[in-house]
């Protein structure tokens, strides 16, 4: 869908684009896979409904290799997270890397270890506390339907359908948003069970119902939404620290009141809306956001977006309100993640992959096969993550050179010469070292920042005309 | 005052019209300072000191660079 604002030039685009365009100048023809750009009108485009640059192209399939006949619906007990954890080393294991990580922060604690001082520890345990309302998959059912108001439902156009949802998301708190239809292929991408234990069964019924044993989704709501929600890059730069983990927790919960706001918006339109049961429950959470477009997965199994890098988690709800879906993108992220291998060298616990090309080999059962990967070793690093952090870690994000502030114009620079000149990635995996980009920042310090709300920039996705 | 007299008093100037590439040369040097200005700027607001600090000697060292070719080249000329 085109807007009429998306085809004006701000003088803040014009300044990059000549710049860009005098850099391609000097770089020479662009490859064969780029876009040339010829006019204003391209300068920026809308890939998976988002205003992207012109260098994110959509594409049929997703820069992961996909073997669906060779995909199962996976067992979302079979993650390594949380309870998960347990099935692979055994519960009396994972009860004393436990008790290791908790003796680890006390210790701290009393050591007064930057990142770990009562002010940090006492903000992370804040950051789980959801005040906003309670988590389910039917979503709270409080609205007024429109039944109940004596009017119809809404209607529209997919396309209208995915504009408002996106537009309302949006306001309530998410990132970036995208759609996709469930069909043979991506049912394969709903859990099997959830981390709680229910089945997922689809049933032709109209409505969505849940019991003991089974969450059921009807037949007919065949849309998923997906949602990214911005981390705080400045405080994930303090990884391992509970003063970088903290923004993975506001996340959570701002995903949170994300999905029950969108759960009773479109309850009120007239519709069903189906969320997550419990944390990174109903589906798999990447692989829907690589299906959507919202970005490509990278080296640490993870998504990185073109926007804001790997500096946000991902949602999911299902829909019976009928939405244009979105294609996946290549912006040259996953070639990138080829040379790069920062993260791998980071990793404290040898847990990512330093092989040049994706597998179709799992590592273990945490992983679910039929895609090309770089699958982790969630055992290391989940071990890593209690024994030595007594956090959730996240230095794989943190170093990422596409952990980027938008305000420096060389950034969107340097990611349109990612998706457009490949053989650059190497100089400017350098130059990122160069810069110091990705280094630890002082826990201690992240006291005396004057950051915007939530800590991030909510501007970067806008059309700031 | 005879032709002769006259033709001593004059002064002649020669003009030497740089090249065109000179003023490209000049436009890129002007474009590179503005980007590495911008980006020590923003760095800072990106709260990336070291990388501010790089922008920043980027800047002075090209700044340095165009004003010292600039006096030699005048200089030159006089």
């Amino acid at each position: 869908m085109e807007d009429k604002g998306n085809k004006s030039l701000s003088r803040r685009d014009f300044l990059r684009i000549a710049g860009l365009s005098a850099s391609s100048i000097a770089a020479g023809k662009l490859s064969s896979n780029s876009s040339p750009m010829t006019s204003v009108e391209v300068a920026k485009s809308h890939t998976a409904g988002n205003l992207r640059p012109w260098w994110v192209q959509t594409v049929d399939e997703p820069t992961t290799e996909i073997n669906w006949d060779g995909m199962q619906r996976y067992d979302a007990r079979m993650t390594a997270r949380g309870q998960g954890f347990a099935n692979y080393i055994g519960q009396a294991e994972a009860d004393r890397l436990t008790e290791i990580a908790n003796q680890v922060k006390k210790q701290r604690l009393d050591n007064n270890v930057p990142g770990y001082t009562l002010k940090d520890q006492a903000i992370n345990a804040a950051q789980s506390a959801y005040t906003f309302g309670s988590r389910s998959f039917l979503g709270p059912q409080n609205v007024e339907t429109p039944m109940e108001r004596g009017v119809p439902s809404w209607t529209g156009t997919a396309e209208e359908a995915a504009q408002i949802l996106r537009a309302a998301m949006r306001h309530f708190g998410a990132a970036t948003v995208g759609f996709v239809e469930l069909n043979k292929n991506t049912r394969k991408l709903i859990y099997s069970y959830d981390p709680d234990g229910k089945e997922i069964v689809f049933e032709n019924v109209d409505e969505a119902y849940e019991t003991d044993g089974k969450r059921v989704i009807p037949d007919k709501a065949k849309w998923v939404i997906v949602y990214t929600v911005q981390m705080s890059s400045e405080s994930l730069k303090r990884a391992p620290t509970v003063i970088a983990e903290q923004t993975t927790r506001l996340a959570y919960g701002r995903a949170l009141d994300i999905q029950i706001k969108t759960q009773e918006f479109i309850r009120g339109l007239g519709y069903q809306c189906l969320g997550e049961a419990s944390s990174n429950s109903l589906g798999i959470s990447p692989a829907f956001a690589v299906m959507v477009g919202l970005g490509e997965l990278a080296r640490h199994n993870r998504l990185i977006t073109p926007e804001f890098g790997p500096m946000v988690r991902v949602f999911k709800m299902i829909t019976d309100l009928r939405v244009q879906p979105d294609k996946p993108i290549d912006a040259g992220i996953m070639k990138f993640c080829k040379h790069c291998k920062k993260c791998a060298e980071a990793c404290p616990a040898s847990a990512l992959s330093f092989d040049d090309e994706p597998s179709w080999d799992i590592q273990g059962d945490w992983n679910n096969s039929g895609h090309k990967a770089y699958f982790e070793d969630s055992i290391k690093c989940k071990t890593f993550q209690r024994e030595n952090a007594a956090t959730n870690c996240g230095i794989c994000f943190a170093v990422c050179p596409f952990a980027k502030k938008n305000k420096v114009w060389i950034h969107d620079w340097v990611k349109t010469g990612i998706a457009t000149f490949p053989f650059l990635d190497g100089v400017i995996r350098s130059m990122d070292d160069a810069f110091s980009y990705g280094a630890q920042k002082d826990p201690e310090k992240w006291w005396q920042l004057d950051l915007p709300e939530y800590g991030i920039d909510t501007e970067q996705t806008t059309n700031d005309e | 005052m005879n032709n002769h007299d006259q033709q001593d008093n004059e002064e002649y100037y020669k003009i030497a019209r740089g090249p065109w590439y000179q003023w490209v040369l000049w436009a890129v040097w002007l474009f590179l300072e503005i980007i590495f200005l911008q980006a020590a700027v923003a760095s800072s607001k990106e709260l990336e000191p070291r990388a501010a600090i790089v922008f920043w000697l980027l800047f002075g060292v090209f700044a340095l660079g165009g004003i010292t070719v600039w006096i030699i080249r005048r200089e030159r000329l006089i």
